[in-house]
């Protein structure tokens, strides 16, 4: 039994919500420890999507996952979205609110894209006492996620594990530590990865992301659209022995499978997690499809509603 | 072929106006200000990054261009910090663009796929979002359609599609949004409604007083073209068949929402008039007697029309409430 760390309780091996279950979720109530669900898409809801997200609530534990705080941005902080989103936390109880080290837009814009921030003290000091008014504001503790990347600026002063763990550790909160996204970013900027994994604060860690990637030859992006890849596997076995286990959660948003599928793809996790987690299953391998390089491909897939019209 | 050119503005020519930035000065917070700016302008430029990195704006703030982009951006082993810049930039269009494609589908359909990507690309250049979330990002586009359509041809060309197939794409695009925002918006769902047996016992003498609440999800939509139909052909199974736009003529739809699925209606013209009158909270005595002045029916026809509307509308949940006043 893994306690909570950080005041977040561990939930166990979870999904992300999508609009596409939604009917499969309410027919068969499937036997998921938990589902994470994507903030924006509910806090503004009226309709069907709240409605769905209501019911399963009442069944499952939740985490609020954003993608719009833009904690990093040099924009003033949105205190009408981060009162949708108290808004929203209040009525959906959530295990903890996570969102991503990143910034989305600038002078009053939004690219809808996770973009990476200039690693140096004085964007760390920024990012810091952000966060320092979001945890204020939320009355809890954030947690916030590693992104992928694709660019690095010749102004950073710190590594990425550098930057996430002076954060973590100034500004007292939570860590999403996306394997994928480490894998991804480590391969486009020629880091070693195992490394990363090894530097980031392992007592901070209170939620694993997985997800699939497409590789693009000289680059790796960071799609959501492919099954979860061998390396990330590889790292995630690490990853979950030196953070002593973590809620762990798959990410599937593009060309996403049925939701059988997609719960087998997410159990496939058991093998990776060391005896004292799923002992009869350790050991066991997992064949992971291998797609083969693509010439070009589209990172971060979005989120939106789908409609139901007659 | 896009059928509706998007104009680029023209680009002033790039002025150093800021000597290039040391790496260390990258970092305070004005500069991640100004850092910040920079990429979203390089990488949202319609030309692409490099192009965008040689912009006025873009110089102005950091005076990198084109060939000194690693003075901001590293390269890799493999790629270029053109190239690698360039990720963001094909990704800021192509995902939006997808994402406007789901929510106008049977615009999308309607146009194909290339000339969808032109129109959603110029709006996107047009009206770049400026909200945490998706589901506003289409807001502003069927005024984009209008406002940048081109000029209807002069009334004797002797092509009356090609004078008004505009018109049909823009209202196809209200429909749409008009669904989309429906659909996520406030509903009457778990709420008890009046019946139109309710309504209809009110005694005529009271008529003048008694109004109705409209559902807060109905929505009326005049247009050009008869888009509801098409919207009704073009959601179902495809046939390999080119479905008709239909020749311009006044349509009146209503737009509401039952158990979370969307609901359209088509309305005639007095349908539309009485309940456009209604909408705007006029008793039903004096909306009726509005509709009586220009209906072309008699009034035993309009008693029996008026029941009948009444009661379908009462069921479909038009309405919220009857009340006097």
């Amino acid at each position: 039994m893994i306690q909570p760390r950080l005041g977040c309780p561990h939930l166990g091996l979870g999904l992300g919500l999508r609009s596409v279950h939604f009917n499969h979720i309410l027919e068969h109530w499937p036997e998921v420890a938990w589902f994470e669900v994507i903030s924006e898409n509910f806090m503004d809801s009226q309709g069907r999507p709240r409605h769905v997200l209501r019911r399963v609530a009442e069944r499952y534990p939740l985490v609020m996952h954003g993608v719009s705080l833009s904690i990093g941005s040099a924009d003033p902080l949105d205190f009408n979205y981060l009162a949708r989103l108290r808004a929203l936390a209040r009525e959906i109880k959530p295990g903890w609110i996570s969102d991503h080290v990143c910034w989305t837009g600038v002078a009053g814009r939004n690219s809808h894209d996770l973009l990476p921030i200039p690693l140096t003290e004085a964007s760390l000091a920024h990012v810091v006492g952000r966060i320092r008014i979001v945890q204020d504001f939320l009355e809890r503790r954030l947690v916030l996620e590693n992104p992928s990347s694709y660019v690095g600026f010749a102004g950073s002063t710190l590594s990425e594990w550098e930057f996430i763990s002076r954060m973590a550790g100034e500004a007292d909160c939570g860590l999403l530590l996306d394997v994928n996204n480490v894998y991804v970013s480590c391969r486009n900027h020629d880091l070693d990865p195992v490394h990363y994994i090894r530097s980031v604060p392992h007592h901070r860690v209170v939620q694993f992301h997985l997800a699939g990637h497409t590789n693009c030859r000289t680059h790796l992006v960071d799609t959501h659209d492919h099954p979860v890849a061998n390396p990330v596997w590889d790292l995630f076995r690490l990853a979950h022995q030196l953070v002593g286990g973590a809620s762990t959660l798959l990410e599937w948003d593009a060309r996403i499978p049925s939701f059988d599928k997609l719960h087998a793809e997410l159990l496939k996790a058991r093998n990776y997690m060391g005896p004292n987690f799923f002992p009869e299953e350790n050991g066991r391998t997992v064949p992971v499809s291998d797609d083969g390089p693509v010439d070009a491909a589209v990172p971060h897939p979005l989120h939106h509603t789908a409609v139901e019209v007659q | 072929m896009n059928p509706w050119p998007v104009a680029t503005p023209p680009m002033a020519s790039p002025g150093p106006n800021h000597p290039p930035l040391p790496a260390a000065e990258l970092v305070a917070p004005a500069e991640l200000d100004r850092l910040q700016r920079w990429l979203q302008t390089v990488i949202t430029h319609p030309d692409g990054v490099e192009a965008g990195s040689a912009s006025a704006e873009a110089m102005r703030l950091i005076a990198a261009g084109p060939g000194n982009l690693n003075i901001v951006v590293t390269a890799s082993e493999n790629l270029t910090a053109a190239e690698r810049l360039a990720i963001y930039g094909h990704a800021y269009y192509s995902r939006l663009i997808e994402c406007l494609g789901e929510i106008y589908p049977v615009l999308q359909r309607a146009v194909g796929k290339e000339v969808f990507d032109g129109f959603a690309f110029g709006y996107l250049q047009a009206y770049p979002s400026r909200s945490y979330t998706l589901n506003a990002l289409g807001k502003e586009f069927p005024r984009y359609l209008e406002e940048s359509r081109p000029p209807a041809a002069p009334a004797d060309s002797g092509s009356d599609i090609e004078i008004d197939w505009p018109l049909f794409l823009v209202d196809l695009a209200r429909l749409e949004w008009d669904i989309y925002e429906v659909f996520d918006g406030p509903g009457i769902e778990g709420r008890a409604l009046f019946s139109a047996d309710d309504l209809l016992g009110v005694p005529p003498s009271r008529w003048d007083q008694v109004r109705l609440r409209p559902a807060p999800c109905l929505r009326l939509l005049t247009t050009r073209f008869p888009v509801n139909a098409y919207f009704t052909a073009a959601a179902r199974p495809p046939t390999g068949r080119e479905i008709p736009w239909g020749r311009p003529e006044p349509s009146f739809t209503a737009i509401t929402r039952r158990d979370y699925v969307v609901r359209r209606y088509t309305l005639t013209q007095e349908e539309h008039l009485l309940l456009a009158s209604l909408l705007k909270g006029t008793p039903i005595g004096e909306a009726v007697g509005e509709l009586a002045l220009v209906a072309r029916m008699d009034d035993d026809l309009l008693a029996a029309r008026l029941n009948i509307w009444l009661r379908n509308w009462t069921a479909e949940g038009f309405f919220e409430s009857v009340y006097f006043g």
